[in-house]
């Protein structure tokens, strides 16, 4: 596998990860803290993960190679 | 014809078809943005269908939610993220000209896919009453009715999803796609993550935010 590609894996997972763990956050946070904002506030942190990495809303305004 | 107005008729064809290939390139790059944005205007208008219902879960909820069972939803949230990571996998290998990993990764997100669809169907819609028991109906009151509409309208957008996974694997099985030209895949994978983040603020709503009532 070249190194590009694996490195672009690597990306991928490591959000997948970070969204798994803010996930994880949200079940306790609504468990211990009851709090609609800190609940709200950690989907928008995961919302703006996905918009970024998994469906790259960066290259809306981007100029790059087509394909 | 004359060795120089030979060497000249080549040079121009020649320049005629470099011309011609930049041409091209800039007509499918102003296609690719033009798609891009064609789609991303969609997810607009698809905000607001869901924007409504989100507001109308405060509006009718308040500070309450019905008694949803926590574990399954803690578990198709967990399967609707592994498979956004499976497809962006798939349109990464795609992106890379691993065929192979983009066949497996597409397939992986639609039976992903799948099982958060059955999941919400049979533990929260009940629909084998004998497996599993729901705790509202559409019709049983604001909770209920609010329930459903949310849930419905997004396995609405899983089922489309899932068909448009399966028809874009089959098209890449074909070898309609390459590294250097793969609209298909793109738009499906972030079609497929928009299916996602919209869970990700359903799941929330449904599940975690208010006090339950019994």
């Amino acid at each position: 596998m070249n190194e590009k590609r694996a490195a672009a894996y690597r990306a991928s997972v490591t959000v997948g990860l970070v969204l798994a763990v803010l996930t994880i956050l949200e079940y306790f946070a609504a468990i211990y803290l009851h709090s609609t904002v800190v609940l709200f506030l950690l989907a928008l942190f995961k919302a703006v993960a996905v918009l970024n990495y998994f469906m790259h809303v960066s290259r809306l305004w981007r100029t790059e190679e087509g394909h | 014809m004359s060795a120089v107005a030979e060497q000249i008729a080549a040079h121009g064809v020649a320049h005629g078809a470099d011309t011609h290939d930049v041409h091209d390139t800039h007509d499918a790059k102003e296609q690719l943005r033009n798609n891009r944005l064609g789609l991303w205007l969609f997810f607009v208008s698809e905000a607001f269908l869901f924007g409504g219902l989100l507001a109308t879960r405060f509006y009718l909820w308040g500070e309450t939610r019905p008694p949803v069972d926590q574990i399954v939803g803690l578990i198709v949230t967990s399967v609707l993220l592994v498979s956004s990571l499976s497809m962006k996998l798939a349109e990464t290998a795609m992106e890379n000209g691993d065929r192979r990993t983009f066949s497996i990764g597409m397939i992986v997100t639609a039976i992903l896919g799948m099982v958060f669809l059955f999941g919400v169907m049979i533990f929260e819609w009940g629909i084998f009453p004998s497996i599993y028991k729901a705790h509202e109906t559409p019709w049983d009151n604001v909770y209920g009715a609010v329930v459903f509409a949310m849930t419905g309208m997004h396995a609405l957008h899983v089922i489309s999803g899932v068909i448009f996974i399966l028809i874009v694997w089959n098209l890449g099985r074909k070898g309609h796609f390459s590294s250097d030209s793969h609209w298909g895949v793109e738009s499906c994978a972030i079609y497929w993550h928009y299916v996602d983040l919209v869970w990700i603020f359903f799941y929330p709503a449904l599940y975690l935010i208010g006090t339950p009532v019994h």
